[in-house]
Order: structure tokens, then sequence, then C-alpha cells
């Protein structure tokens, strides 16, 4: 089992009320999975997957990634977890404005600790893996949306995870673009077989995973 | 740690102005710091130099102790003196107020051979006294003073009285007649206004117990301290001019630790900037941070990378400081020695050839210790705030 969750829930308190997020989820994905994460906007879709992500903790419940139980109290776990397990890929891309192709998928593994000379050869590898061999000394402003795009996933395999999170990684692409990042999102789960789960609000891009997951006011549908 | 400094520096290349303008800050700062202390340390290396120039170091002054009750200097003493290691001799001395016939009053000091040798006094005329007679020779001015008052010259005998004090304390005048046979040259100092004589004959004079004092003088002065420490073991009092060096050097440290800490402010201004700066960095790259997070990157990695920005601001801003430092040295003696030289008069006549500041490395190496410290000190605050920054709150902003 590579996600679980049991009785997740999680709610806000910005002012006196309290605003419920996510609301008893319990959860199954399994290894090798492509999930569809769907809803509308506020549903707690993203929520459920920055908590999966975990770079958000929950108010309730538990959470287990590869048969592990997150201890979401114990930050240099979370970071360990983050660093070895997932990969994140942004709707707004969320390249580093300062570093070229390659230095934007070399930074996590600099952060695993991996050597410098394997760390370069790995980056321009996944580089050329999105068909953007000819762009590592580029700066994320002289890339289009759909480049930036690519190199953020190719960020997102740096240190190798088993889960791939994506938050609407089409969102901000033109639908053709869209279709490309697409199909890379589906070769890295059938070809590599990353558990891939991407929160999407489009009912055709869901309509392309092995399984989608309806979220609605905080609960599973 | 070569990758987190890369990191760093391509976070400052896109800040160009701004981090020249800190550097410039912090070195403005540190430069005010090495100027100031570099004219500090230049008057003192001056002042201790004219002490040199002027004092023979390897002479102790001794007198008589008065911190255990009076403690006399007697023959006994000046014999411990002497046997003392690094001692080449002992020269000790009676001094008494004598008064001519017509009323003039002269220092007479009873002198051994050594004294002569001690003090390195010269004759300018005649020929230095014979032991155990009635000669005398005459300091400069004395013979002057002599020789216009009195008309007494050089050949001449010279009649004087000196009064003691009985037991009761009733005045008994002794008088003697000396014959002059030499003159000194001129020394600057006491000498000029004393007359020698022998050391046999001023005791029989003045029937005192003890010498008034002696002059001893040590092989090398780095022994002059242990020598001098000896002979306050002994109970008696000593001095050399390297308790003059010792005051100097203790003023004008306590001196140049206050003008420091004022220029200092200035280093506090900068800090302020460095913290201000950051912090204000922080904030717009909180998505940055929080994506960071995201990517893998713990608390203490996020610390880090700001601390190394902070640190690569330390090092330019000590190595600007430095050369500023060393260029606003410069000024300050170019423009303060002609100052200097014209408010101290004669004593400023040495410093025309030298410079007034002086900057030496442990000086630069501290300005540049100091830059690093404050930059990374500085630096704490806005890293720490960086590395709490919670990071699905910071991926949210946009």
């Amino acid at each position: 089992m590579m996600v679980e969750t049991k009785d997740l829930t999680k709610y806000y308190s910005p002012g006196k009320e309290k605003v419920v997020a996510l609301e008893g989820v319990n959860l199954t994905i399994e290894e090798g999975e492509f999930i569809a994460l769907v809803g509308p906007s506020g549903s707690g879709k993203s929520t459920l997957l920055y908590i999966l992500g975990c770079i958000d903790a929950p108010s309730r419940g538990e959470v287990y990634l590869d048969s592990t139980k997150v201890e979401f109290k114990n930050s240099s776990s979370l970071v360990l977890l983050r660093r070895k397990l997932i990969g994140f890929v942004f709707q707004t891309f969320n390249l580093m404005p300062a570093m070229t192709a390659v230095q934007n998928i070399e930074y996590p593994m600099y952060f695993n600790k991996t050597p410098g000379i394997k760390r370069r050869e790995r980056a321009t590898m996944l580089l050329e893996s999105v068909g953007l061999g000819n762009r590592n000394s580029h700066l994320p402003s002289e890339l289009s949306g759909g480049e930036q795009q690519r190199v953020a996933i190719a960020r997102a395999l740096a240190n190798d995870p088993v889960l791939i999170l994506a938050d609407e990684p089409t969102g901000n692409l033109d639908s053709k673009t869209g279709k490309t990042i697409l199909g890379m999102m589906k070769r890295l789960n059938k070809e590599e077989g990353k558990t891939v789960i991407m929160v999407t609000h489009d009912p055709d891009v869901a309509h392309t995973a092995d399984r989608a997951i309806r979220i609605l006011d905080g609960r599973i549908q | 740690m070569k990758e987190m400094f890369s990191l760093a520096f391509g976070q400052l290349i896109r800040k160009k102005l701004r981090v020249f303008l800190i550097v410039l800050g912090i070195a403005i700062g540190v430069a005010a710091v090495i100027g100031v202390t570099s004219l500090g340390e230049g008057l003192r290396i001056q002042a201790v130099n004219h002490i040199k120039a002027s004092h023979d170091l390897t002479i102790i002054e001794v007198s008589a102790g008065l911190d255990k009750g009076m403690i006399l200097l007697t023959d006994s003493k000046i014999n411990d003196i002497r046997k003392t290691e690094h001692v080449v001799l002992a020269a000790q001395y009676v001094k008494d107020p004598y008064v001519t016939m017509n009323k003039t009053y002269l220092t007479f000091k009873g002198v051994t051979k050594d004294y002569k040798h001690v003090q390195n006094l010269q004759l300018e005329k005649g020929e230095w006294f014979q032991e155990k007679t009635n000669q005398v020779v005459l300091g400069r001015d004395a013979a002057e003073k002599l020789s216009k008052i009195e008309n007494i010259k050089p050949g001449d005998e010279l009649t004087v009285k000196l009064r003691l004090y009985g037991e009761e304390g009733r005045p008994r005048d002794k008088t003697a007649v000396f014959r002059i046979v030499g003159v000194m040259r001129p020394t600057g100092g006491e000498h000029d206004n004393q007359v020698m004589l022998d050391i046999n004959k001023a005791r029989e004079m003045d029937e005192k117990e003890a010498y008034d004092g002696a002059f001893v003088k040590v092989d090398d002065p780095a022994f002059t301290s242990s020598v001098r420490a000896k002979i306050e073991r002994l109970g008696l009092k000593g001095y050399s001019a390297q308790d003059e060096i010792d005051a100097v050097n203790k003023l004008m440290t306590a001196i140049t630790l206050v003008l420091g800490f004022f220029s200092g402010i200035s280093l506090l201004v900068g800090a302020l900037m460095i913290v201000n700066t950051m912090t204000i960095s922080v904030y717009e790259r909180t998505k940055e941070i929080g994506l960071s997070k995201a990517l893998g990157a713990s608390d203490l990695d996020i610390m880090k990378m700001f601390l190394a920005e902070c640190l690569i601001i330390g090092i330019m801003a000590g190595i600007l400081g430095i050369l500023l430092g060393s260029a606003f040295s410069m000024v300050i003696d170019i423009l303060g020695k002609p100052f200097l030289v014209s408010q101290l008069g004669e004593m400023g006549e040495g410093l025309q050839y030298t410079s007034i500041t002086a900057i030496t490395p442990s000086l630069l190496a501290a300005g540049f210790v100091i830059s690093l410290v404050l930059s990374i000190v500085a630096g704490l605050y806005p890293a720490r705030r960086a590395a709490k920054l919670n990071p699905l709150e910071a991926l949210r902003q946009i």
C-alpha cells in the first residue's frame, strides 16, 4: 500500500468559526496507481494533497506513506519523507527564478546530499528525458510555460521518489501543452511505475486517470 | 559547503545594488574603526619611541622603600642588588642642599665612579674629581650661576655650608671648602644644576646612615623588569622608564578603546542595515523558501542559506573595510600630521618624518573578523525567521 489515510480531518479556525477542510477521509491508494483528485475549488482536495505531501498537518487522523505512519509532530522525519518519497509538481511551476533549468533540477538533490558530480549528471539526464536537453543553462524566465512545467516534472523526479503529487499541473497551460504534460505524467506512471496523485477540476483530465477520487465539502463522495 | 555559497552568491547577484549598499555601509564602519584605532596605535608608538630615545631602559632608579615601613638604602642592600643576576653595576649616591656664603643654593651629589658611567656624564672642560679629595665638578647651569652671581670660576675654591639638624632638631652648620676641577656638558636633566663630589667626602659632611638613591644598570632591557621586581622584594622602591612606557600604553589603550567604541557605533548602523535588508529579503522570498521546504530543505538548510549570504556580505565588507580603513588612516596621517606638529611644537618635530598612524596586521585582521561576526550575528534573526516559515503558507503566497 502506497498511501493510506484513516479518519483524516483538517479544520482551520481563522476567526471564531471553525472551517472544515477535510472530514473523516479514509483512503487507500496502491503502488503504481494514477489517481485524479477531483472536486470544485474549496472542496479540500488541495488540502488533502498537501497533507499527503507532508507540508501540511491534519487536525486529526492518520496517514501512512509506503506503509509507514507519518509523524506530523516530528519535523525532521517530515523533511526526510519530503526528500526521499515525494516529488511535487505545482500549477504555477514554481521554479527558482535565479537558477537555470539544470540547477532547478539539481536543487532537491542538493538537500538530499547527493554529491555534486552525480547531481549534475542526473539533472542533465532528466532534462533530456523531458525533451529539453538543449535548454540546460536557460533561466525559467527564458522558457515557455510548457517548458517550465517540464523542468518542474524533471525536478520532481530528481531524488527518484515513489510518489508524485501534482497540484493542477495543467491548470496554467493551454490545452495542447496541457495534453503533453499530462502525457508525461502518464508515462511516469506507466513506464517508471511512479504512483501519481493529481489534483484537477478538469473532468477530461480526470478521465485519463486509473481512478478518480471525488471530494466535496471535505468528504470523499 | 561550496554549493551553499554558490547558491548564496546566486541570490546576492540578483540584488547587486542592495548588496553593494550594505557592504559599503559595514565597510565604512569597519574603516572608521580601523582609521581611529590606527591613529591611537600610531600615537602610542610615537610616544613609546620618544621615551625609549630619551631614556636608558637598562637603568633602574632605586630609592628607600616606604611600603613596609622605612627601608633604608644601606650598603648591605646595595651589595644584595650587586649580587643579583644581570646587574652590571649599582651606583649609589647621596644628595644634599648646600649654600654658598652669598646664599646661592646648590644641590651637591656625592657619587661613585660608576655613577658617571651609568648616567653617561661627559666633561666639557677640566677633569673629573679624584676620590677622597675636596674636588668637585659642576653641572653646566650651576657653573653659569656661580660665575655670574659670585664670579667663581673653574679652578677656584668654593666655600659652602651644609645645615644639619641634631637630635632635638637644633640646627648645626658645617662649613667646607671645595675646589672646582671641571664642568660637565649639558645633559638636559637634573645634573645641569648639580655639583658632583666624592661620595665618601659627601657622607663625611652629611653624616647620613644610608644612601638617598642608586642607579642600577642591567645588561639587557629584557631583564629590567625582573631585576626591578627583585629590588622591590628587598623592600626598596624601583623605577624605570619602562614605567612610563607602561603608563603610556595603558592610557593610549584606554583612549583607543573609547574612540574605537564610538566609531564602532557606525558598525551598529551597518548591522541594523543587514537585519533590515535580510528581513525584507525573507519576505520577498517567502514563496521560494516554502518551495525549498517542499523540495526537501530542512529548517537548518534554510537558515544556513541565509547565513551564507550574510557571510559573503561580511567577507566583502571586511575586504572593502580594510581597503577603506587603510585609505582613511592615510588621510588622517596626511591631514592630521601638520596640525599635530604645529600644536606640539618642539615635541612634534620628530613626527614630521614619521607617520602618526600605524596599521598593524592584527588591526586589519580584527577589522575583518568584526565584519564577519557582525554580519553573521545580524543575519541570525532574519535567517531564523526564514527557517521557521510554514511551507504551506509560504507556498500559497503569490
